[in-house]
C-alpha cells in the first residue's frame, strides 16, 4: 500500500535524523568546546588553529564547537555529561573547576601525565606559577592553563600630560593613584564632564576586581586550599571596598554605580575617563581603538602588590572512553605548546600560559613592537589564583550585589559586607557540612 | 474503498470511511466500536505521527522531566539525589530572591503591557486607513518587531551607555547628573522595561489594525449622521468591538513579560543587585548558576502553574463573550 510505503520511508528517514552517528569508522572524532569570552574574531582563530591540528594530527578529527560565554560553557558542558556524551576537552573558565571537580565532573589529568613519562612538577613547571593553582585541586592537576589575563591600570596619556603628571611614572600607590584620579577629573561646576577613574562592576567582573582591590590591601578573598571559606567581612576587604566608595562619594572622581566592562572601555577609548583598571584581554582591543597614547601600570597597592589571574584552562570531562581521552590529552598538549600558545596570544591579548612561549622568535620580536603586552607579563610575579569556591558564582554574586548598592550610595562599605559574608556562609554551608564540619 | 492503489483517490476514500463507521449500531460491544473508529482514524494518526513524536519527545516529553525533577534535590554535593515531595517547591517560595523576581515581574508586566497597548491603540488609530503614508508609518512602527531582541538589547547597550551613550549625550546636557541607566538599581528596571514597550507598541497595533477591520462601517455612519463626537465614536463603538482583541492582546503581553526577557540575559543579568531578576532568569540562575535542577525545575513548573491559568481564564472568558448574545 501506498500509505504504508510512505510511512517506511519516514520512519527510515527519521531514524537517519536519529542515530547520524552510525555512519563511518575512522580516526578517532572528539570535539572540542569553546567559549569566545571577548570579540568575534576569536572564534576565527580557532577555525584556524583546530584545522592545522587536524592536517598534522591524521588519527584525530577534532571539531572545534563554539558555546558562547564562559557561563554558557559550562552549562552545554554539563548538560552534555549529564546526556552521557561530554565532549572530549573544553575551554573552561578557570575559577570553574573547583565547583566543577566536587561534582565529579572532572577527569584527573595525573595519570595521563605520568603515562608521558612526565612528573607533576615538571609537567606544571612549563606554566607561570601564578596559574597553578587554579589547576591543581588536592594535589592532582586537573586543568592545563590555556590563555590568561591579570587586571591592569591603562591611562591616557595625554590626559596626564595636560594635568601635569608624568604617565611614564604611574602611581604606584592608593594614594598616589587617588591625587591622579583627582587631578584628572574635570569639573563643569558640580558637574563632572570627565571622570578620573573608571573601574568595571558587573557580576564576573566585579568580584574580580574586589579581589584585585583586597589583594593590594594585602588581603584574601577566599581560602585559596578549601572551598568552604570566603573573607568578606575582614579589614583588608573592608579596605578596599571603602576606598572604592570614597572614589564614589568622597572624592566624586568615579561615576556612582555599577558600570559594567564594556562601558567602561567605552568610556576610557572615548576620553571620557582618564583611568582604567582592566583586564589584560583588553589591551588588543584598546590598542586597536585609542587614538591617542596610553600607558599600561601594575595595579596600584595600599599594602603590597597583589593581583589575581583571570582567564581559561582546558579540561578533560569526566565520563569519557579511553580513546577519546587519549586524543583530546594529545589535542591539549598541543594546543598548550610554546609556539601555539604564544600564537593565540598574540591573536588575543590574553598573555600566553606556557613560559617558553616567551622565548619564541615570534614572540620576542612582537613584544619588541607592543612593549605594553609585557607589562602583564612582568605583573604575573605578584601574581596569585583566582577565587573558586563550592557554588564560585552564587557565592562571588552575594558580594557582588552589596558592593553594587555601595557604589549606588544605598549602603555603607561595613554593613553590605557583612550581609555578603553572611550570605555567602549560608550557601557554603552544605560543602561545609560534608567537610569542615564533618567530625568523627 | 479497495481502489487506493491511484493516488487521487486517496483523499476521497478516507471520508467515504466514516459513514460507514458511524452507522454501526450503538449496541455493538464497546471495544469492537472503540477499534472501528480507531481503524477509521488510523490514517490521521499516522499521518500526525511525525509531529506527535517530536511534540512528545521535545515538548511534553521535557515538561515531564520538568515535573519529575522539581520532585528530588540532594542534601550535600556528594549525598544521592533522592525523592523531597514538595521540598523544592516550599524552597522556592521561601526564597527572598524568587520573592523579588515575581515582585520585579509584575512591575514589568503591569509596566510594559499598558504602555505598549496604549501606543499599540493610538497608533492603530491613527493608521487604520491604508494609504501610500500610513502604509510607510506602519511599516516602520513594526520594525522593531523584525529586530531580534538580542540584537535589539546589544544596540540599547550602547543607547545606555554612562555618560558616552546616545542616551546621555543628548540628555545629559538637561541634568545635572547623568544618569547610569542600567547601573542603578533605581532605574534599571525601567530602562529595561523601555525596550519591551518600543519593540512590542508596534507588534500589538498589528491585532488593533486587524480588529478596527472588523468595526461594522455601518454602525459608524449610523453614529455620524446622528452626530456622535469622534470621542463617543470612539467610546461607544469602536471600544467594545475591540474587546475581544484587548483581551488577547492582554493575554499574549503578559505572557511576553514572563518569556520574552532576554534583554536582561544580555544586559544587566538581573543586576545591579537583583533589580532586573525576573522570574525566567531566576530559574537560569537556580539551573545554572548554583546548579540546583531540583529548585530550577520547581520555579519554572509555579511559573507555568500560574500562565496556564491565566491563559485559561482569558481565554474562557473570550469564548463566553464570543459564544454569547
Amino acid at each position: 500500500m501506498l500509505l504504508s510505503r510512505r510511512l517506511m520511508l519516514g520512519l527510515t528517514m527519521a531514524g537517519a535524523l536519529a542515530f547520524p552517528a552510525l555512519a563511518g569508522e575512522g580516526p578517532s572524532e572528539i570535539d572540542l568546546f569553546f567559549p569566545v569570552p571577548v570579540d568575534g574574531k576569536l572564534a576565527r582563530d580557532m577555525g584556524t588553529l583546530i584545522k592545522e591540528f587536524n592536517e598534522t594530527h591524521p588519527d584525530i578529527k577534532a571539531t572545534a564547537v563554539y558555546t558562547g560565554s564562559y557561563d554558557d560553557t559550562l552549562i552545554k558542558t554539563r548538560a552534555a555529561i549529564k546526556a552521557g556524551k561530554p565532549p572530549a576537552a573544553v575551554i573552561m573558565s578557570a575559577n570553574f573547576l573547583l565547583d566543577m571537580q566536587i561534582e565529579n565532573e572532572l577527569t584527573n589529568l595525573d595519570s595521563l601525565i605520568a603515562a608521558d613519562g612526565a612528573t607533576k612538577a615538571q609537567f606544571l613547571g612549563q606554566f607561570f606559577p601564578a596559574l597553578h593553582g587554579n589547576a591543581v585541586i588536592n594535589r592532582s592537576v586537573y586543568g592545563v592553563p590555556f590563555h590568561n589575563s591579570t587586571p591592569l591600570l591603562y591611562i591616557n596619556a595625554e590626559h596626564a600630560k595636560e594635568a601635569g603628571l608624568d604617565p611614564d611614572k604611574p602611581p604606584q600607590t592608593w594614594a598616589e593613584i587617588t591625587d591622579w584620579a583627582k587631578k584628572l577629573t574635570k569639573r563643569d561646576g558640580d558637574k563632572v564632564t570627565r571622570w578620573g577613574i573608571a573601574i568595571p562592576c558587573a557580576y564576573d567582573y566585579c568580584g574580580w576586581m574586589m579581589e584585585t582591590l583586597t589583594m593590594s590591601n594585602g588581603g584574601r578573598y577566599y581560602n585559596e586550599e578549601f572551598g568552604g571559606e570566603v573573607y568578606y567581612d575582614t579589614p583588608s576587604m573592608l579596605g578596599a571596598l571603602s576606598w572604592w566608595n570614597d572614589l564614589v562619594a568622597k572624592h566624586k572622581v568615579h561615576a556612582p554605580g555599577a558600570t559594567p566592562g564594556p562601558a567602561v572601555s567605552t568610556s576610557f577609548i572615548s576620553g571620557n575617563a582618564s583611568m582604567m583598571m582592566l583586564s589584560t584581554g583588553s589591551l588588543t582591543y584598546v590598542r586597536d581603538n585609542a587614538k591617542f597614547p596610553y600607558k599600561v601600570a601594575f595595579i596600584p597597592r595600599n599594602v603590597r602588590n597583589a593581583v589575581p589571574i583571570g582567564g581559561a584552562s582546558l579540561i578533560i570531562p569526566a565520563g569519557l572512553e579511553a580513546d577519546k581521552q587519549k586524543a583530546a590529552w594529545t589535542l591539549i598538549k598541543w594546543m598548550t605548546s610554546p609556539e601555539k600558545s604564544g600564537w593565540w596570544s598574540r591573536a588575543t591579548g590574553y598573555f600566553a600560559p606556557n613560559m617558553a612561549a616567551y622565548k619564541t622568535p615570534e614572540m620576542v620580536e612582537f613584544l619588541a613592537k607592543n612593549p605594553d603586552a609585557k607589562t602583564a607579563v612582568d605583573q604575573l610575579e605578584v601574581a596569585k589564583p583566582w577565587f573558586a569556591t563550592y557554588k564560585t558564582v552564587p557565592v562571588r554574586k552575594t558580594l557582588e550585589d552589596e558592593v553594587m548598592l555601595v557604589l549606588n550610595g544605598k549602603k555603607q562599605p561595613k554593613e553590605a559586607l557583612v550581609a555578603a559574608q553572611k550570605a555567602a556562609d549560608e550557601l557554603l554551608k552544605p560543602y561545609n557540612a560534608e567537610t569542615a564540619l564533618k567530625l568523627p | 474503498m479497495r481502489s487506493t492503489s491511484r493516488r487521487g483517490e486517496m483523499s476521497l476514500a478516507e471520508p467515504a470511511a466514516l459513514p460507514v463507521a458511524a452507522s454501526v449500531p450503538p449496541r455493538l460491544h464497546i471495544l469492537t466500536r472503540v477499534s472501528s473508529t480507531l481503524k477509521a482514524s488510523l490514517p490521521a494518526y499516522l499521518l500526525l505521527a511525525p509531529s506527535l513524536v517530536f511534540l512528545a519527545l521535545f515538548t511534553y516529553g521535557a515538561m515531564g522531566r520538568v515535573f519529575v525533577d522539581a520532585l528530588y534535590a540532594r542534601a550535600t554535593p556528594k549525598a544521592p539525589v533522592r525523592f523531597v515531595g514538595l521540598d523544592n517547591i516550599n524552597a522556592v517560595l521561601a526564597d527572598p530572591a524568587f520573592a523579588g523576581a515575581v515582585i520585579n515581574n509584575l512591575i514589568y508586566a503591569v509596566g510594559t503591557a499598558i504602555p505598549s497597548i496604549a501606543l499599540a491603540l493610538l497608533f492603530a488609530l491613527a493608521l487604520s486607513r491604508t494609504n501610500a503614508v500610513t502604509s510607510a508609518l506602519r511599516a516602520a512602527l513594526f520594525l522593531p518587531v523584525l529586530i531580534p531582541m538580542v540584537a535589539a538589547s546589544a544596540l540599547f547597550m550602547f543607547v545606555f551607555l554612562p555618560n558616552v551613550g546616545l542616551l546621555d549625550h543628548y540628555i545629559g546636557r538637561l541634568l545635572p547628573v547623568l544618569p547610569n541607566w542600567l547601573g542603578d538599581p533605581d532605574i534599571a528596571l525601567w530602562a529595561i522595561m523601555i525596550i519591551t514597550i518600543w519593540k512590542n507598541a508596534g507588534y500589538y497595533m498589528l491585532f488593533f489594525l486587524a480588529g478596527l477591520q472588523s468595526v461594522p462601517d455601518d454602525v459608524m455612519e449610523a453614529a455620524h449622521l446622528d452626530g456622535a463626537s469622534p470621542w463617543q465614536r470612539f467610546r461607544h463603538i469602536i471600544l467594545p468591538e475591540l474587546k475581544p482583541t484587548f483581551l488577547f492582546v492582554t493575554v499574549i503581553a503578559t505572557l511576553n513579560a514572563v518569556t520574552q526577557v532576554d534583554q536582561v540575559f544580555v544586559m544587566t543579568q538581573g543586576g545591579p543587585s537583583n533589580a532586573t531578576n525576573l522570574v525566567l532568569f531566576y530559574v537560569y540562575q537556580q539551573a545554572v548558576e548554583h546548579y540546583d535542577i531540583g529548585k530550577a525545575s520547581a520555579a519554572t513548573l509555579l511559573t507555568l502553574a500560574v500562565l496556564m491559568t491565566l491563559t485559561a481564564l482569558s481565554f474562557r472568558s473570550l469564548a463566553n463573550r464570543e459564544g454569547g448574545p
